[in-house]
């Protein structure tokens, strides 16, 4: 159950675009917090990014390279990878002045910005700073840090990068934060892939294919959700009275049949998910936009059998 | 796959849809929208009805659905572009001398291909591919697509072997990583940027060089500077070449040749990316043609309402049932009129009222009569 989650450090919320990926994670950030834990949702940003899928969800005009204040618990930031760059120079190099230089000089600014996989190192880099950062008292700043990965077809290149960095960058500083990283990602108890997906075909075998290229790199796979689940108002009788119903022959289309059909395709949906094998939670459609979207989710994730409450 | 909802063509006998010109003259249709709205699905289907009026229409796509790009004929990772079987084309009515080709990018190829056609001379291209650092950054994925995918349009849209080629685009959260791409291809062949990594004379350059050294070997452990000193050699003869396509992709991009369509569906997320992209579009000075409002509920028009049915057995038990269906009914009453307001909304923020809907046709498209079905809502198709 979601509940599960709440002892780990990092939760890599995954899946293909359009699934509901980003209100997933935002609504898991606020069930966190409600639940207790100091929480912090973050999204892949660049410095340029003018909009912010997660801002809208979480009714933010924007997201910042720091993390904001969202809600008690709550706070929200971009994972910016020239952030990450710069953290990085000054962790490796001797004096902070010249790591300052460093990424003020143009040539090294826009090679670590243009250059393939260095902005998801930046990014990863980060992270990782967010995941190590601790209060006076010695606990961690952020308990729980909720990633929304981006809704690319490849959803696993971020997982991939370590590996491969490490192929062309074997020791050195960059090395030894890179495999920091991975030690992060694939360590069960600290770190959850969080699939998220819909009840229809398609949906589902990419969610398949997903769980498996994500076990295959090494990365532990903890939850698959289920968004946007029709509601299913018939008994099992009714179910075949109301199919033969619109299956007889008619003069045109019934209204309703094809969320009848709908059902039907979540019902076959759901039963193929359960190959994955892991916890799997499903919520259902909802009728909200904006910041009360990812309230209401959450609200349905307290609700979850096993749920907080 | 069962489809027993019949759904209404949504193209009227009579007026032509804003996509039939394109699918006619230009020579490229770049369909863009946020993930997950059925982008490549559409991309397909524009590809079917560009065959179906007789040109040579390839289709290059990303990271299209298993099965689609099975009932299409693509093999995963080819080399070349596949054409779909002609006997298939025939069986849907397309004339003979259209065709349709389809291919799944492949960062890795497209890269290799590039650098054979501009090293020059073997031992050029071997340099470069037997390179350690080229063998890993080619094979990575993350934001090799970008630059792949406008390196393969230029190629392919050149060579005069397509009258029209679609392109699905990368998704990427704002999608717009694709339009950028050869402007940041171009920011970083640029020789003030790579100039400092190869080895040149002069005692400022030394310095200069020597600085970025320190760092970078600070940073990547000793010897990776010598090697990326190496790689950048090697390829340094080919920036000439790769930012003249990297321009030439550009131009072709803002020509007349060229049209943008938005493909987004009816949820609130992909709508506002939708927004977002077409005035991206229209601020980079490229040519947006309008909107494709796919998998849309909108059309309802002469459906049976589930207590107009005849009940065979009227029982209490039957009479609930219909009750509960007459509710899903009204939901997708609500959602039919959500999405002919929203239909109504893309056409009034186009020029042309360029904008149409595609039926939910349930399920996946997946096989090419699926395909035919959806680009039947798009243009006129001839009848099978």
């Amino acid at each position: 159950m979601l509940k599960s989650l709440l002892p780990l450090r990092a939760v890599l919320v995954t899946g293909k675009g359009g699934v509901g990926k980003t209100t997933v994670a935002a609504s898991l950030a606020r069930y966190a917090a409600q639940a207790g834990k100091r929480v912090l949702v973050a999204e892949i940003g660049t410095e340029d990014a003018t909009t912010s899928a997660l801002a809208d969800v979480l009714g933010l005009p924007a997201l910042a390279g720091e993390p904001i204040e969202v809600a008690p618990n709550l706070r929200a930031v971009a994972l910016q990878p020239s952030l990450g760059h710069q953290r990085f120079l000054r962790d490796v190099l001797p004096m902070k002045f010249l790591a300052d230089a460093a990424m003020k000089a143009g040539a090294i600014r826009r090679f670590l910005a243009a250059a393939p996989t260095f902005p998801e190192m930046g990014v990863l880099y980060r992270l990782l700073d967010l995941v190590r950062m601790t209060r006076r008292d010695g606990s961690f700043e952020h308990e729980l840090i909720i990633v929304d990965l981006p809704a690319t077809g490849h959803a696993l290149a971020l997982a991939q990068i370590p590996a491969s960095l490490l192929r062309i960058i074997p020791t050195g500083p960059i090395a030894t934060a890179v495999r920091e990283g991975l030690d992060l990602l694939e360590d069960t108890k600290r770190t959850g892939a969080l699939i998220v997906t819909l009840p229809e075909t398609l949906p589902v075998s990419e969610a398949i294919e997903l769980a498996r290229g994500i076990r295959e790199n090494g990365i532990p796979l903890a939850h698959v959700v289920v968004n946007r689940v029709p509601f299913d108002p018939f008994d099992a009788r009714e179910a075949v009275l109301v199919r033969e119903l619109v299956a007889q022959p008619l003069s045109a289309p019934v209204l309703g049949a094809r969320t009848l059909e709908r059902i039907d395709r979540a019902k076959t949906a759901l039963e193929r998910l359960r190959l994955i094998d892991v916890p799997m939670t499903t919520l259902q459609d909802v009728w909200f936009e904006g910041p009360r979207l990812s309230e209401q989710v959450a609200s349905l994730m307290m609700l979850e059998p096993g749920g907080v409450f | 796959m069962s489809r027993r909802v019949d759904v209404r063509p949504s193209v009227p006998d009579t007026a032509a849809t804003f996509l039939e010109p394109l699918i006619a003259n230009k020579r490229v249709i770049v369909c863009c929208g946020a993930g997950g709205v059925g982008k490549t699905t559409t991309a397909a289907a524009i590809g079917l009805a560009g065959a179906s009026v007789g040109r040579r229409t390839l289709v290059l796509t990303i990271d299209p659905a298993r099965r689609l790009a099975e009932a299409m004929g693509i093999p995963e990772a080819a080399r070349t572009p596949s054409a779909v079987p002609r006997d298939r084309l025939t069986a849907l009515g397309i004339p003979a001398k259209g065709e349709l080709d389809a291919w799944m990018l492949s960062p890795e190829v497209v890269f290799e291909t590039m650098v054979r056609r501009l090293a020059g001379d073997e031992s050029k291209v071997q340099a470069i591919l037997g390179n350690r650092l080229y063998q890993h950054l080619s094979r990575i994925v993350a934001g090799m697509q970008e630059y792949t995918a406008a390196e393969a349009l230029y190629t392919l849209s050149s060579e005069g072997k397509y009258d029209l080629v679609v392109l699905d685009t990368p998704p990427s959260r704002n999608a717009l990583a694709f339009l950028e791409a050869p402007k940041k291809l171009s920011m970083f062949l640029d020789e003030r940027v790579i100039g400092v990594f190869l080895k040149k004379e002069g005692a400022f350059f030394r310095a200069a060089a020597d600085l970025v050294e320190r760092v970078f070997s600070r940073a990547f452990g000793e010897g990776f500077f010598a090697e990326l000193q190496d790689f950048l050699g090697a390829f340094s003869g080919m920036f000439g070449g790769m930012r003249s396509h990297a321009e030439a992709v550009r131009s072709l991009l803002s020509s007349n040749d060229a049209a943008f369509v938005l493909v987004t569906s009816p949820e609130p997320a992909a709508l506002a990316e939708a927004k977002f992209f077409q005035e991206k579009i229209q601020g980079l000075g490229l040519p947006f043609a309008g909107y494709v409002l796919n998998r849309s509920w909108a059309y309802t028009r002469g459906f049976l309402s589930p207590e107009d049915l005849p009940l065979a057995d009227p029982t209490a038990e039957a009479k609930l049932a219909v009750r509960k269906l007459g509710q899903l009914a009204d939901v997708e009453k609500w959602r039919a009129q959500r999405d002919r307001d929203l239909l109504a909304r893309l056409r009034m923020e186009t020029n042309a009222g360029s904008a149409i809907a595609t039926p939910h046709l349930g399920g996946a498209v997946e096989d090419l009569t699926g395909l035919a079905e959806l680009a039947r809502n798009l243009v006129h198709l001839p009848d099978a």
